[in-house]
This record gives structure tokens, sequence and C-alpha cells, in this order.
């Protein structure tokens, strides 16, 4: 077992330091084949660790980390089937990620930087994933908010590029500053970090400590999840290249956040105002995401907003109690998002690096071996029926609709209302992109891309396909992802829903979706929708004016204080009343005689007359004595 | 066999390097070389220490891991001795560490009065090596106030152009704070001779003699304020972004890595076990200090122009922490600020090496003359960035290992401090990674010629990058170190040894 987790982690570490070391000078291929290489050897040993571990929960410590007096963290594993199944995806996706980026950054002459970081990424990402304690877990989190970091501002010539990976990093870690002191929190209350012990000692909580601790780590996921009201880092960290967008929004660092809540499941689940909390970000963050979508001109900020909508219903999930409906659609969300980013990645490089997807149209007649894969993608996202997130989504609506209280039904409204504008915004990118119209592109104004950046998205299609396989609510293979999961502390197999609700919900909604997908094509048909509404869309388009609000409210006063702490207070104050003082003293000592010259040698004079006195006091002291 | 011999060894080994240094100054190679030599046979045997399985034993000074005493001026009662615990024993490793960084960045850069340059350095570090391990208040003041003169002249005649302003405020102040803590020492000593009739300025014995409340508490504001000035604490940390924009790289170095630690140093070592009431009523004060250090000093170094500055603000900050974690008085937090000692004068040390390094490029200090230097120095850039992630504690270097037990003890303490902390920590990252997006990234200046550090600096930063690793990962020795030092201080003072508890 040791040996698994070890070899899973340190493959990538390996991989990530060999191109980090190399400063560049390894060859394109080599450098690319060492970071593909890296993280297959990763998926090996997940698939091995999936085939042979089973669904036991091992414990694997390895080495002391920080210990003092009775604090004690160490590096130390958890293997569960939910750290397994996580494992699993993580390295599977990433793998077809850097394959995809071989290739996609053909022509970037950094390419080893970007090979380093998208191993270290990975690396960190598995060992949030495999952390036993959570100071390990903090480890592997703020290492995946510095490679997004690095990542997000690949392009650091631009200035702006380089801000939103500032950016992102800062407001993941206004998130992380809840964590940390969930952390200590939960050292004070447990006098561990350690998961099992956490899991093992529920009985010390009192109600208070929970809901604390609850929100606390909900302010953690908030950060790196881009829930409400900390979304704002996301749309702007679409300035990475497109891979790395997919690594971000798919398999990695947004879902780390709701695997937290996951892993801390059996503590947040004690406390029913946490549990309510939770949903309610969730649920509103759903609607927030699919507004937002609704108004991006740009093909990758749909994209973005639309993960924030998907990564909210898995936090709703975890809100409503349904740890298994979280993880269904973590799984089928990262398969259709990578996807669905790697296809928007070969459309922009096709286009000539065009973002806006007005200025596209055409494209299935020019591109045509990337508009299945979209289609797949943009259908699972839209939760079409019998498709992929079809279930998962669905999963999740029942397990909020059955939550307790009234507020549960209202938090399940608005993820409904959400999942019914998903095909809408979807659709709308996707028609625009590549349906025919008169001022689309023509076939000059295409750029060859290699097809193979096509063709690897195609494990990718087939998953996001059928990926509702994992988890039928009928049929044979009935409920088989939440019988893998049922070992895991808190999980549900079965929502505890009347007979019907279920049948009803299913195909309501799907039937729903199908209307809207219909009125979408009809709606954007060429020429496009005749309405128009300039306040509405400009509304939508800066996200709720959400990231205009905080650089107002934050940023600029923090900016202008800044400045004038230091020039006025530290500056003109604090030290104009010290220099003020001492020039007030040397105007004395000016007046009393020959030794404020100014000249160095003076005040050695002075330190040694100091000391002569100083001495002669005390020999006089001890000749009286 | 008897070795604490090599305490003194390790105190008088710099001084008489520094002479040696003086006397071939005539020849900067020579002087360069014998200075390196001496300097890294200084470090081995202090590292030699690590490895002798050193176990406390009680003398006449105390329980030291290895101590000497000398009778010295015996008709003041006062004495020569060393004492050597766990953590001082990673001071003066620091010390000497870092003072072979200063040697090897100076290498070059150093061209004028080679040989006194080399002896004020080596001088210093002599002093600082005594302070460290002096038991006796009359030597540790000795030492004190001595070892400003090095630094005097390392400012006044290596630093740029505003030196002489610089050299003197730092003069100034530091003398303004030590005076009071002579008159607070004599006090003391005679008080203490007047009860038992021994005069000493031993400080095992000292810290039994019997003080009013009232008596005490001004004796301990005298040696609070010239620790504070040293360490330094708001309000009166003005000196320190002045000297350190205008220090040589070597000056800067040795401030921020090891002068800015006596103070918390002899906070810890000296004022709390003198005089333990005063310095249980003083708690509160120092976490606000430390708080308001922190949230100040952060927020000013957002708006510094000058990248030397903004890295000076920093230290300023990080020393809040720490001087938080004295405040809080817990095991956990108390490790955590002994180990973020070292941290810091590791992380700001290569902070300062490399704004030296730049400063030899662009000739300029200004954000306004940098940015997009990733792509003309990528080696540079790299370095940078890892020290830049270390300074804002990323998990896995140095600093964050500190920077956690500070917070998670702090917090097991005083909740709404810890709170507070945490979020201070958050400034942190905003001016590190401003720093780091100003100077690294965007548009790079064209006409400018800038070239990648060379094999001797690459050197240099490896060699500072390996303990920022080893800490960041493996940071158990050294705590297992300071654990004697935690015992000791229980052992002085019984009334703090109960705050402490574990």
């Amino acid at each position: 077992v040791e040996i698994i987790l070890l070899l899973m982690l340190l493959f990538p570490l390996t991989g990530g330091l060999i191109n980090m070391v190399s400063a560049g000078r390894l060859p394109r291929r080599l450098s690319g084949a060492v970071a593909c290489l890296a993280i297959f050897g990763a998926l090996v040993m997940a698939v091995i660790g999936f085939v042979r571990l089973g669904e036991g929960s091992f414990v694997v410590p390895i080495v002391d980390w920080v210990s003092v007096g009775h604090f004690s963290t160490s590096f130390a594993f958890l293997y569960n089937p939910l750290a397994g199944i996580m494992a699993l995806m993580v390295t599977f996706v990433s793998f077809i990620i850097h394959l995809y980026s071989a290739s996609f950054m053909r022509e970037d002459t950094d390419y080893c930087r970007y090979f380093s970081y998208l191993n270290l990424f990975v690396f960190s990402m598995l060992m949030i994933t495999l952390s036993e304690n959570l100071l390990f877990f903090y480890l592997g989190w703020e290492g995946v908010g510095f490679c997004s970091y690095a990542l997000v501002g690949f392009w650091y010539e631009d200035p702006e590029k380089a801000a939103a990976g500032r950016k992102a990093f800062v407001v993941t870690r206004i998130g992380d500053v809840a964590l940390g002191i969930a952390i200590a929190l939960t050292y004070f209350l447990f006098g561990s970090l350690s998961l099992t012990h956490i899991y093992g000692h529920l009985g010390v909580l009192t109600p208070i400590m929970t809901m604390a601790l609850g929100l606390l780590l909900l302010g953690g996921a908030m950060g790196k999840s881009a829930q409400l009201p900390l979304t704002v880092w996301l749309p702007d960290a679409m300035a990475g290249p497109t891979p790395v967008s997919a690594l971000i929004h798919a398999a990695t660092m947004v879902t780390a956040g709701a695997y937290l809540l996951m892993r801390m499941f059996p503590v947040i689940k004690l406390s029913p105002f946490a549990l309510a909390t939770i949903a309610g970000v969730g649920a509103f963050t759903t609607m927030y995401g699919a507004l937002g979508a609704l108004g991006q001109r740009d093909i990758k900020r749909v994209l973005a907003y639309s993960t924030i909508s998907q990564v909210g219903y898995m936090v709703l999930a975890v809100g409503a109690g349904d740890i298994i409906g979280s993880m269904f659609h973590l799984l089928s969300h990262a398969f259709f998002k990578s996807l669905l980013f790697m296809c928007s990645g070969y459309v922009i490089q096709a286009v000539f690096e065009e973002h806006d997807i007005f200025k596209m149209g055409n494209l299935r007649r020019l591109l045509p071996h990337i508009y299945y894969p979209f289609l797949i993608g943009a259908l699972s996202l839209s939760a079409f029926p019998m498709i992929g997130g079809f279930f998962s989504k669905d999963r999740i609506l029942l397990a909020t609709f059955i939550g307790p209280g009234f507020i549960y039904k209202v938090f399940w409204l608005v993820a409904l209302l959400a999942a019914f504008l998903t095909p809408l915004y979807t659709f709308r990118m996707f028609f625009t992109v590549f349906q025919d119209r008169p001022d689309g592109r023509t076939a000059e104004q295409i750029k060859p891309v290699p097809n193979f950046m096509a063709y690897i998205l195609w494990p990718l299609a087939l998953l996001a396909l059928g990926d509702g396989l994992l988890n039928l609510p009928f049929g044979p293979g009935k409920d088989w992802l939440a019988h893998y999961l049922s070992v895991v502390k808190g999980s549900v197999v079965h929502l505890p829903a009347p007979p019907g609700y279920e049948l009803y919900m299913t195909v309501g909604s799907g039937a729903v979706i199908v209307a809207v997908l219909i009125f979408t094509y009809i709606f954007y048909r060429p020429p496009g929708p005749s309405f128009s509404a300039p306040r509405l869309q400009a509304f939508l388009f800066e996200g709720l004016y959400l990231d205009k609000l905080y650089y107002h409210v934050f940023v600029v006063p923090y900016e202008r204080l800044a400045s004038i702490l230091w020039e006025y207070v530290d500056e003109g104050g604090i030290d104009e009343g010290l220099d003020g003082a001492a020039e007030s003293v040397e105007m004395l000592s000016r007046g009393l005689g020959f030794w404020a010259t100014g000249r160095l040698s003076t005040y050695v004079k002075m330190l040694f007359v100091g000391l002569t006195v100083f001495f002669s006091a005390l020999a006089l002291q001890w000749f009286l004595w | 066999m008897d070795l604490n011999f090599l305490l003194l060894v390790i105190v008088f080994l710099p001084v008489f390097a520094g002479l040696v240094a003086l006397f071939t100054g005539h020849i900067p190679r020579l002087c360069r070389w014998v200075s390196l030599i001496l300097s890294i046979i200084e470090l081995s045997l202090i590292i030699l220490l690590f490895f002798l399985d050193l176990k406390p034993v009680a003398g006449p000074t105390g329980t030291w891991l290895m101590a000497v005493d000398y009778p010295w001026l015996t008709g003041l009662g006062a004495r020569f001795s060393l004492g050597l615990d766990g953590l001082s024993l990673m001071l003066i490793w620091l010390t000497a560490f870092v003072n072979i960084i200063c040697i090897l960045i100076s290498w070059r850069t150093i061209t004028m009065k080679v040989g006194s340059f080399y002896f004020f350095l080596l001088f210093l570090e002599g002093c600082l090596m005594g302070l460290f391990l002096a038991t006796d208040l009359l030597v540790f003041y000795l030492i004190w106030e001595i070892q400003l003169i090095p630094m005097f002249f390392l400012v006044g005649i290596w630093g740029h152009h505003n030196r002489i302003y610089a050299s003197i405020k730092f003069m100034l102040f530091s003398f303004g704070g030590s005076l009071f803590m002579l008159i607070a020492l004599v006090a003391l000593y005679t008080l203490h001779g007047q009860q038992t009739g021994e005069y000493t300025f031993a400080l095992y014995q000292l810290t039994q003699t019997h003080l009013s409340p009232v008596v005490e508490g001004f004796l301990y504001a005298a040696f609070l304020l010239a620790f504070a000035i040293k360490t330094p604490l708001v309000p009166v940390h003005t000196w320190l972004p002045d000297v350190h924009t205008e220090a040589p790289t070597a000056g800067s170095v040795d401030l921020a890595g090891i002068l800015l630690k006596t103070g918390f140093y002899a906070l810890f070592r000296f004022a709390f076990p003198l005089f333990p009431g005063a310095a249980e009523a003083s708690m509160p004060l120092l976490v606000a200090l430390g708080l308001v250090g922190m949230f100040y000093a952060g927020w000013i170094a957002l708006a510094q122009t000058d990248i030397k500055r903004l890295v000076a603000y920093s230290s300023i900050g990080h020393m809040g922490l720490m001087i938080i974690a004295l405040g809080v008085w817990n095991v956990m937090a108390m490790s955590g600020s002994f180990l973020q000692l070292i941290n810091h004068g590791i992380s700001t040390s290569a902070l300062f090496v490399m704004v030296g390094m730049l400063d030899e490029r662009l000739d300029s200090r200004q954000f306004s003359d940098m940015g997009g230097l990733w792509k003309k120095m990528p080696v540079f850039g790299g370095f940078f960035l890892f020290f830049a992630l270390s300074a804002l504690g990323l998990p896995g270097l140095n600093n964050f290992v500190g920077e956690i037990l500070i917070l998670i003890g702090t917090f097991q303490v005083q909740p709404v401090v810890g709170i507070l902390a945490f979020v201070g920590v958050l400034l942190t990252v905003i001016y590190i990674l401003t720093m780091v997006q100003k100077c690294l990234f965007g548009e790079a200046l064209e006409e400018r010629r800038v070239w990648d550090v060379d094999l001797h600096e690459i050197l240099i930063l490896v060699v500072l990058a390996v303990p920022v690793v080893l800490i960041g990962l493996h940071p158990g020795p050294i705590l297992r170190l300071f654990e004697s030092s935690l015992q000791h201080v229980m052992f002085h003072a019984p009334l703090l040894a109960q705050g402490l508890g574990g």
C-alpha cells in the first residue's frame, strides 16, 4: 500500500522537478514525454490502487513532519474509496490534459516551466486527495494555489495575465484564512489533526463548535471552489493557457473545495445550520454562475461561469447531506468540463486566438473533428436526458428536494432554475460557434491545428457520454458508485425519497431540458435574437458587477490606505517626530559645545566617552562600598 | 573530554579572523579567502556541536548544554561567562551561516577598503556570537553596545548615497534605548548587592533578586525599550527601513538576518527571567504591539516603491508575528517563534541578497525600473519566486512551519488573537505577490542590459535554498533542540513556567 501511494505522488513530483531543474534546457519532446510519463505512472498506480485495495480504508503513515509537545503531524495517507476514485479521476483527466498540452504548447518556448508546474499541480492535488491529516492536506491545498498562480499567470509578459494569477492566489488565500482557522480550531477541539482521529472522536463536539467548524471549512471551500462570494478569481483565471483552465476547472483546483467538505463531512453533518448554509451557498452560486455564463462573449469565460455554477451543485449536494451525489457530479463534471475546455482550446487555436464566440460561426463545416466531442460535452453539461451529467444533477436535485425544512425547497427551486438555464447558455455558445452563419468564418480564416488534439479527447468524450452508467438509478449496475462509496463515513446509498418522486423528477426535468434546448436552437438561429437589452447584458457580462464591487470596496481603499499610512503616519508622523526630537537634541548640543560636528569619528568618541563614564561610575561605586 | 572551551573559540575565532583580514587587506584576494576559510571553520565548529549529543548540565551559571565561567573584573563581581542552549545554538549557527553568505556576496561588489570591510564583518560576527552566548549581564551589555560599532561603519562607509544619515540614525536609536537599559542594569546590580551582599552580574543570581512590583516594572520597561527598538516594534521601527535602504547588501543581510533577532532573543533570555512578574503583565502589550506591527508594516509594505524598503517593512511584519508568540506564551507558539527566528534569518537574507543582485544589474531598486525580468533572467526569477514564496509562508518551505505553529499555538490560548494573526498573514501574501509581479512579470524593458545569475551567485542561492527546503519538510530535529531552551526558562522563572504549560 505504501509503495503504491508513495509512487503515485513521487511520479509527478519527480517529473516536475526534472523539468524545473533543467531550467528550460530539455528538448521539447523530452520535456513533454517526461511530464506525460510521470502522470502516466501516477495513473497506473491509481489503477493498481483501485484494483488491489478495493473498498478498504488504509491509514499509511510515512514520516513525521511537524511535532512540538503534544502537537504532532506527519506525512500520512488515508486511502478509502472516496480518495481512490478521486485519485483515479485526477490522474486520468490530467493524463489526457498532459497529452493534449504537448500538442497545444507546440509553439511556446517556455514548455519546461509549463510542464514543471503542470506536474506539480497534479502532485499537489494528489496530496489533497490522499492526505490523512489537515496540515498535510493544507500543504497540497496551498501547493495547488501556488501552481494555479503560476499557470494562470503563465504568460507573465502581459501584466493583465500576471495580475489574474495574483488575483487567483490572493482570493483563494482569503478562503484559506478560514481554513487555517478551521485547522487551529480542530486542533483545539480534538487535540489532533488526523482525520481518522477526528472521525473517531466526534463526541467531543458541542453544537456551537460544530457549527463554527463547518462554516470555517465552508469558507476554505469557497475560496478554492469559487463559491459566492469568492467567485471573482475564476473568470479571470481564463488568462492561463487553455489546458490549464481544463486542469484547474475540471480535475483539480475547484473540486478541491468540494472534496474538502466531503472529507470532513462526518463533522459537518452534525450541524444542521452549517449544512443549510453550505446548501444555500451552493444553490445561489449555481444561479450566479448560470446568469453570468449567459452574458459572456468569450468562449472560455462562458465555460468558467458554468464551472462556478456546476461546482455549486457539488457544494449543494454536500449541504443536502448527499456526498455520493456530490462525488458523482464531481466525476461527470471533471469529464465533460475538461472535454469542453480542451475543445474550446482547439477552436481558439483554429481561429487565430480569437475568444469571442460571435466572431466564430460556421465551424461545424470547418472543424469537423472537434464538432462531436464538443457536442457531447455540451449535451453532458446541459444534463441532456440519459447522458452523463443528467443523472448526477438529478440525484443532487432530489437530495435537495427531500432536505429538511422549507428552506431546502427554496434551494431546490433556485438550483432547478439554474439547471434549466444551463442548456440555454451552453447551446447559445454552441450554436453561435458551430452553426452556419452568414457572417461566420470562411476556410481561409482557419488555421490548421493538429488533429491529435481532437482525437485525444475521445476517451473523455466517451466517459462524459456514458458516466451515468456509474450510478444508474435503475437497471443492471444500479447505484454502483453509491455502493462503492458506501463505506465512506456519512454516505447515504439510497436517498430516502418517497417512491415515484425520483421518476417524476427525472422525467420532468428531462423534458424541460429538452424543451429549453429546442427553444435555444430556435432563438439563436441566424441571424440571432432580435431583442436587445444592453443594461441586462452588461449586468450579466460583468458577472453581476461583483468584481467591480470588490474592486471599489476593498482593493482601492486598501491600496490607498497603504500609501496614506506610509506617507503620513510612518514617514510624516512617527519618523518626523523622532527626527524632530533628534534635531532638538542636536541643537542643544551645538549650543553646548564642539563635538556635534556630524563627523563619524565624533560619534565614536561619544561612545567611548559614554563607556568611560560608565566604567568610572561602576568603579566609584565599588570604591564607596 | 571537556569541550566547553569551544565556546571561547567560537566567540574569539571571528575576532581573530577579522584581525587577520585587516592585516591582509592590501591583498584583497588573500583577504577574501582567509575570511571565507576562517568563517567556514567557524561554521564547522558550530555544526560539530550539533553532533556532540550535548546534555544539559547544571553549573554555577545555570543549566546549559555547555558553559564556561571565568573571573573577569573581580572587583565588580563581573565574570566572563558563556552558556549554550538549544536556542542559542541555532542562533549562532545562523550567525555563522549568514556571515558566510555575507562574505560571498561581497566577494566582487566590495572593492574599496577590503581589509576593513571584512574586519568589521567578522568582528560583528564575533560580537553576535558573544551576544547569543553571554550569561553575564555586564558581558552582554558591553557586547550589545560594541556590536553597534561595526554595523555603524559598515553602513557609514560602504553604504549608498544617504549613508551618513542612516548610520547616525541607527546609532542614535540603538543608543537611546540601551542607555535606559544601562541604568536599569546598574540599579538591578545595586539592589541585588544590597540584598545579598554579593555583587554580581550573573544572570542566574540576578534572577533571584527580590523586587517590588513598581521597581520591577520600571526596570523591565527600560530593558523592553532597548529590545523593542532593536526588534523593532512599531512605533520605534522607523530606523530600520532607512538603514536597510542605505546599507550595503552584506550589511542588510546581517541586519535582517541576525541583528533583529538579538532584540527578541534578549527579551526572552534576559528580560523575561529577570522580571517575570512585569513580563507577565506586559504580555498583552506585546501581543498588541506585535499585531499592530504585523498589520501596520504589512500594509505599508504594499505602498513601497523601493524593493529594499519593501523587504525591510516585511521584516517588521514578520518580527511582529514572533512577538505575538512571545506575548501569548504557549509552548507551541514559542517553539514556532524560535524556528521563525531562524527561518526569517534565512529567507529575508536571501531576499536581500537577491535585491543586491538586482541593484548590481539595474543600478536601481525602484519598481519603476523593473518588470519583465523573468524573460531576461529566468534562473534569477526562479530563485526570487522561491524565496518570495518562502517568505509568504507556502507550506513545504521553512516559514510555513514556524508560522503555523505560532498561529495554531496562539489560537489555543487566545483565539481572537489567533484569528487576527491568521488574517495578518494574508497581508504578507498580498505585498509579496505584488513585489514579485512588479519585479519579474510584465513587459520587459528592452533597452536595459541585464544578465542572469552566474555560477558564483547560483552557488550562494543554492546554499540559502537548502535550509529553506530542509526546515520546511523536516523541522523535527530543530524543534527538539528548542525544547531544552523552553525548559531552561521554566528552570529560571517558575512563575513564567506555569503559563507556558505543556
